[in-house]
């Protein structure tokens, strides 16, 4: 059997909040095969965030290992090809237009040619920017720089996307739209995919979807 | 081009907005930095270039000189001539005099001339502004334009001159006359030193004034174009006799040369702090803009990108601002060297003070001469302290955590 995308052993993160320790994952358990889709849900200060930063190897956890693909090695130059990242604040550079923004990621794993710049301009098309390529995101709504940030998510063709709230930003309509569209995206491309969100709506529409709850995962 | 570097420049110069402030104002502080440093190290490149052509033009390329006087110096003329790269030589004799003429007295140095040898060395004629040196004889003088001024004397005047040996036997109770010679003609080498100071007679008058018989008190010698005046004095010195020594006139003004340049470099060092105060804008501006994109920061190194690549960023920020800057105030500074003149004859116009200017500065225009090592030391030092300048910001960058610089508000 396949090595699953990301594999998560006993996670524990503990915090510091004036003299005391607040210990928000307590032993968390992860795997998700490819082309999977997991949302995981849970309260506001539940861990969430914290669970998707372990995951995605933007931080270290006290105890516990992180595995991508059966690798222990979560460090920045293999995330920029293996994953792909979904913020709910979009992030994207003012200063770049919505292809450049796509392409950044590209840069950052190494270099564009006409290869990339035609693929970026392929994934504006599938979330539906095609025309607004050359715009700042000072001139895209909401909802078009979310799309902007899938498609910079998928440039590298990652084995993972993660997506921490992508919709928290967005109208309903709007956000809908948005989840389904990622969804969509990583299904075509068996991406797997871990979606943190609020919306039970929205976490129904994954394969599996799982519940953060006092520092532990469990099934919905 | 690595993503840093383009997302370096993409942030100083943001795709379809002006140019923006920040990237306005840090290159503009560089920019006057370095056209300040461009005027002032030309023009005062050109005092010093203007006073070595003087110097040269008044002293030739080589100053022979022994212990006491030259004896039978058209021999020394003769074997110096012989030496190889050497173009011609003069001898000469020179020695402080007094003048006078009515009631008005000066004390010049009065320098004898040969006037068979002494236009292959030293180009005096060029500087005639009324008469010739051809006037010359051993009863007439020519004088500097200013010493006539102070003293009133023109063309056709005749002078008294009270030589050192016509002082020295006065004080021996001997009746000793002043020489009378005429003044026949008037020059203006543009040095003030020399324009304030200088009497030109024959050899044979100096000779007669300071008492020398037949010897001179020195030789000055012009050397081929080419030729290294440290070589040629080296090979002169190999044919002369051990108490008659060669100069280059690098050497017999080897302390004013030194002032000169300890005045350019004190002056650059000083200057280069007004480049200094500008790299503090740029890091001001580059700090300022490291907090306001902390966010995208922590995109970046979510995204995948190292903290040196994203310290690079920044410091690349700061050396793109110091070669736009240095570009920048290179065409300033060379605009406004070529329109100098322009500006000080206006200037000098409306305050009325051209005469001022000439007299205390020495030269009638401001002179300028700018070297292409000084060029490249403003450049390289500009640009190295405007990197330097993106430091601090970049590593305060490069320390950020992605997580929890995309967690800051």
């Amino acid at each position: 059997m396949n090595d699953p995308v990301l594999s998560a052993r006993g996670l524990r993160k503990s915090f510091r909040s004036g003299d005391a320790m607040l210990e928000v994952l307590r032993g968390v358990d992860l795997d998700v095969a490819a082309g999977e889709s997991v949302s995981i849900r849970g309260e506001s200060g539940s861990g969430k965030s914290t669970l998707l930063n372990l995951l995605a190897g933007l931080d270290a956890p006290d105890e516990g290992t992180v595995a991508w693909d059966g690798s222990s090695d979560t460090g920045a130059r293999r995330r920029s090809g293996y994953l792909g990242m979904v913020f709910q604040s979009f992030y994207l550079v003012p200063e770049l237009d919505a292809c450049s923004n796509v392409l950044l990621a590209r840069r950052i794993l190494g270099g564009i040619d006409a290869a990339a710049r035609s693929r970026a301009l392929e994934l504006l098309d599938q979330v539906g920017l095609a025309g607004r390529a050359h715009h700042l995101p000072s001139q895209l709504s909401g909802g078009e720089r979310q799309r902007v940030a899938l498609a910079r998510s998928l440039i590298n063709h990652p084995r993972l996307i993660v997506a921490d709230e992508p919709t928290g930003n967005l109208d309903e309509r709007t956000g809908n739209a948005v989840v389904d569209l990622l969804l969509g995206l990583c299904t075509s491309a068996t991406t797997a995919l871990i979606l943190v969100t609020h919306n039970a709506a929205h976490a129904a529409k994954t394969r599996r979807s799982l519940v953060l709850t006092a520092g532990t995962l469990g099934g919905s | 081009m690595p993503w840093y570097l383009h997302l370096a420049l993409r942030q100083l110069f943001p795709t379809g907005r002006r140019f923006p402030f920040f990237t306005l104002i840090s290159t503009l502080g560089v920019t006057l930095g370095v056209a300040l440093l461009i005027i002032v190290m030309g023009v005062m490149g050109g005092f010093a270039y203007e006073t070595k052509h003087k110097i040269v033009d008044t002293e030739g390329d080589i100053q022979i000189k022994a212990r006491g006087a030259i004896a039978d110096f058209p021999a020394v003329v003769k074997r110096v001539e012989s030496v190889a790269g050497v173009a011609a030589a003069t001898p000469y004799a020179s020695d402080t005099v007094m003048i006078k003429f009515g009631d008005k007295a000066a004390y010049p140095q009065l320098r004898g001339i040969d006037l068979d040898s002494v236009g292959q060395v030293t180009p005096l004629d060029r500087y005639m502004i009324v008469g010739s040196l051809d006037d010359l004889d051993d009863d007439s003088i020519v004088l500097s334009a200013q010493l006539a001024q102070s003293i009133g004397a023109n063309v056709g005047d005749t002078i008294e001159v009270y030589s050192p040996l016509t002082i020295q036997r006065m004080g021996e109770d001997e009746v000793f006359l002043p020489r009378q010679v005429r003044v026949v003609g008037m020059l203006e080498i543009g040095k003030q030193q020399l324009d304030s100071s200088t009497v030109y007679g024959t050899l044979r008058l100096a000779q007669d004034l300071y008492g020398l018989g037949s010897t001179v008190h020195g030789i000055n010698v012009r050397l081929k174009p080419g030729v290294n005046e440290d070589d040629g004095a080296a090979r002169i010195n190999a044919v002369l006799p051990e108490d008659i020594r060669a100069f280059s006139w690098e050497d017999s003004f080897s302390d004013f040369l030194w002032v000169l340049s300890l005045e350019r470099n004190m002056i650059f060092f000083l200057l280069l702090f007004i480049v200094i105060v500008a790299a503090f804008s740029v890091m001001s501006s580059l700090l300022i803009s490291v907090v306001r994109k902390t966010r995208e920061i922590g995109l970046l190194g979510a995204l995948g990108g190292r903290p040196v690549q994203v310290a690079a960023c920044f410091c690349a920020q700061g050396f793109f601002i110091g070669v736009l800057g240095t570009a920048a105030g290179l065409a300033l500074g060379f605009t406004a060297l070529a329109f100098r003149n322009d500006v000080v004859l206006w200037i000098t116009k409306v305050t009325q003070r051209q005469e001022v200017m000439r007299r205390f500065y020495e030269f009638s225009e401001l002179p300028s001469h700018t070297t292409g090592s000084t060029v490249a030391l403003i450049v390289v030092m500009t640009i190295v302290i405007s990197t330097l300048a993106g430091l601090l910001p970049a590593w305060k960058a490069a320390r950020l955590k992605p997580v929890e610089a995309l967690r800051s508000e």
